[in-house]
């Protein structure tokens, strides 16, 4: 108890009041203002044990550490007189591996998780398989998919960054991981997580999984799409390296709505390992469709969510009259993110060499965006009127936008059409003069209004938008002299308008005394 | 009268109070052999002998003061003569408590000593009885 000292901390030199520290000098004690560590004790539940008392003598000049080492008593008739057992009042230390113990050790932590998962899990499911013999299952949400042995695996980083398999995939949970599992050439038929057999003997109770696709990547990084995609492609040793070992799978199981699973499908990449590759990071996904749908991304339910991207599309082909469209479903792009786009700047501010990079709208950010056109004397008007509104507007510019995140296609109603504008820099008595001359007109910016409103309850307001222009600027070009040149900047904007009106408080009506006398009240003499 | 009488008195009152004591006894030593396993840590592979050794110990006591006090009643020599080869047993089992438990508080200590000098007492008091018996 007289050498234990908690507060020395630094190495061969004085800690600062630090009273108990062998490294301090008579000197260094008498800068001291008090000792931060009075007392050093064993268990203080034992009936006698040393204390080490230190404290500072402040009157002396200069002050002085005092110790004292005495024996505390525990004044209670339950303190512990004695001990038989050695272990009794300290920390177990752990078990330091010998050659005897190790493989029992290894056995034990080597993994990335300590508990036998997948065991209890066979005990499990034999408990349930006779009383659901069945195959037909009803899942509910987050309830892991059972098959044949255990549960549908999807491996996933536990505690570090290395895969566990026990992680079940949960019903229409769709979940992404990325783990890091340890592999080697010499292991390359081995290891049954990198082998496609692993992902894919496990039937989901009577449906079997089929693969998808095969995507091969190379060594640095291309992927290819081989022939015979859907043959089972085992890892196997060719010169030095070890190919087709499972770098991804992506599962995409279709469940009906009674909560049945009718069909799973992975799709794998894989991949090949060099002698020099001590781990590869895997990446697993799971997604679930429901069956006869086509997944509609959202952007908000039902109110746009700010950062996502604006859904619009277009009339369907072959409806001219907007009468007709109330009986059919718009046309949107699969990608939600090209639905309604703007011009996306490059770093090269060129117009004319731009090629057709576009940015998705997003809602609730003002965006603006733009290029340098340089005009020179041989272009002809036309042409470059036409090549700027290409530019501005995109391949597909469409005609109605959604006005809640949640809107469907079907639903023509819910959709709001874009009012397109057309604003010049001329004044109108210009305009008529200039008729007679022969002047260019070319749009120079494309600027996006979209007016939103809050819709909902005062709590929980969503985003509903009421309106959307876009307006063309044009501006007159005059043509050049050979030889010279003009830069003009092209911009193309976007702005988000709030419209929503203060909300009005609704007050009850004062209630009214309705008092009416039954029409016969007086009877016999009225 | 007394010399027709040969039991001894003190014998028979040590015997009882022997008896009431035994019963405190037991119920606190078995209630802090309960805190300690709750307080402190106490492995079963400890708990168990202490536990199972204390149930001995009150079956002994009990046939102890038993033939005891029939011996010292009916003045024969052979129960208290059983009793006394029992006092030892419960002698040792009693060291036992006060030095070999796993955790020997100071209320064992204390407890345990009341009772060794009760055992000796008695010892020493059933020895002149078997001698006045024998006689």
């Amino acid at each position: 108890v007289a050498k234990l000292c908690v507060c020395d901390l630094l190495v061969a030199q004085c800690d600062v009041n630090c009273c108990c520290d062998p490294d301090c000098s008579a000197a260094d004690f008498s800068l001291f203002t008090t000792c931060s560590v009075p007392v050093v004790t064993s268990d203080s539940r034992l009936c006698s044990q040393k204390a080490a008392i230190y404290s500072l003598d402040v009157e002396a000049n200069p002050p002085e550490r005092i110790f004292k080492l005495i024996d505390q008593v525990n004044p209670s008739i339950f303190c512990i007189h004695a001990t038989n057992y050695k272990q009794a009042l300290s920390f177990s230390p752990a078990e330091i591996p010998t050659s005897e113990n190790f493989d029992q050790l290894l056995k034990q932590f080597g993994s990335a998780t300590f508990s036998a998962e997948p065991d209890s899990w066979n005990m499990d499911t034999d408990a349930q398989t006779p009383s659901d013999a069945n195959d037909t299952y009803r899942y509910e949400y987050g309830v892991p998919v059972q098959t044949v042995d255990a549960f549908l695996r999807l491996p996933s980083p536990v505690v570090s960054s290395w895969c566990s398999d026990a992680n079940p995939a949960g019903f229409l949970v769709n979940q992404a991981t990325k783990c890091t599992r340890p592999v080697s050439v010499e292991e390359c038929g081995n290891i049954q997580a990198v082998s496609m057999l692993f992902y894919i003997n496990s039937s989901i109770l009577a449906v079997n999984i089929t693969v998808q696709s095969i995507v091969v990547q190379s060594l640095n990084g291309m992927r290819t799409l081989p022939n015979g995609s859907d043959v089972l492609r085992l890892p196997m040793i060719l010169d030095e390296l070890c190919i087709n070992i499972v770098l991804g799978v992506s599962y995409h199981i279709t469940y009906t709505d009674a909560g049945e699973i009718i069909e799973a499908a992975a799709s794998f990449v894989l991949g090949a390992i060099n002698k020099a590759a001590l781990s590869i990071q895997q990446s697993f996904e799971i997604s679930f469709t429901q069956v006869n749908t086509t997944p509609v991304p959202r952007s908000g339910n039902p109110g746009y969510v700010v950062g996502l991207p604006i859904r619009a599309g277009f009339r369907p082909q072959g409806y001219p009259f907007p009468g007709e469209i109330l009986f059919a479903a718009l046309v949107l792009n699969t990608n939600k993110y090209s639905q309604l786009t703007i011009l996306q700047s490059t770093s090269n501010q060129d117009c004319l060499a731009a090629q057709g990079a576009r940015t998705p709208v997003l809602f609730g950010y003002n965006m603006i965006s733009g290029c340098q056109l340089r005009i020179r004397a041989a272009m002809k008007c036309q042409p470059l009127t036409q090549t700027l509104l290409d530019l501005l507007k995109g391949q597909s510019f469409p005609e109605y936008v959604a006005s809640f995140g949640n809107s469907q296609a079907q639903d023509v109603h819910d959709w709001v059409p874009i009012t397109h504008l057309r604003t010049s820099d001329q004044s109108d008595n210009d305009r008529i003069y200039n008729t007679f001359q022969s002047s260019c007109q070319i749009p120079v910016s494309l600027e996006i209004e979209v007016k939103w409103t809050k819709y909902g309850s005062l709590v929980n307001p969503q985003a509903k938008i009421v309106n959307v222009t876009a307006t063309i600027a044009t501006t007159t070009v005059k043509q050049l002299p050979s030889g010279r040149e003009r830069t003009i900047p092209i911009t193309s904007s976007v702005v988000f308008t709030d419209i929503s009106s203060p909300a009005e408080p609704g007050y009850k009506a004062w209630p009214t005394i309705n008092v009416k006398l039954p029409f016969d009240f007086f009877f016999p003499f009225v | 009268n007394s010399s027709y009488q040969l039991s001894s008195v003190p014998l028979q009152i040590l015997l009882y109070v022997n008896g009431i004591y035994y019963i405190f006894y037991f119920s606190a030593t078995l209630a802090m052999i309960v805190y300690k396993s709750q307080v402190l840590s106490y492995p079963d592979d400890f708990l168990a002998p202490d536990l199972a050794l204390l149930f001995v110990m009150a079956i002994l006591e009990v046939l102890r003061l038993y033939l005891g006090s029939k011996g010292n009643l009916t003045e024969e020599e052979a129960p208290l003569g059983l009793s006394l080869v029992i006092t030892v047993g419960s002698v040792i089992l009693s060291v036992y408590f006060l030095v070999w438990q796993t955790y020997v508080l100071k209320a064992d200590v204390i407890l345990n000593a009341v009772l060794l000098f009760t055992y000796g007492l008695g010892s020493v008091l059933k020895v002149m009885a078997i001698a006045a018996f024998v006689r």
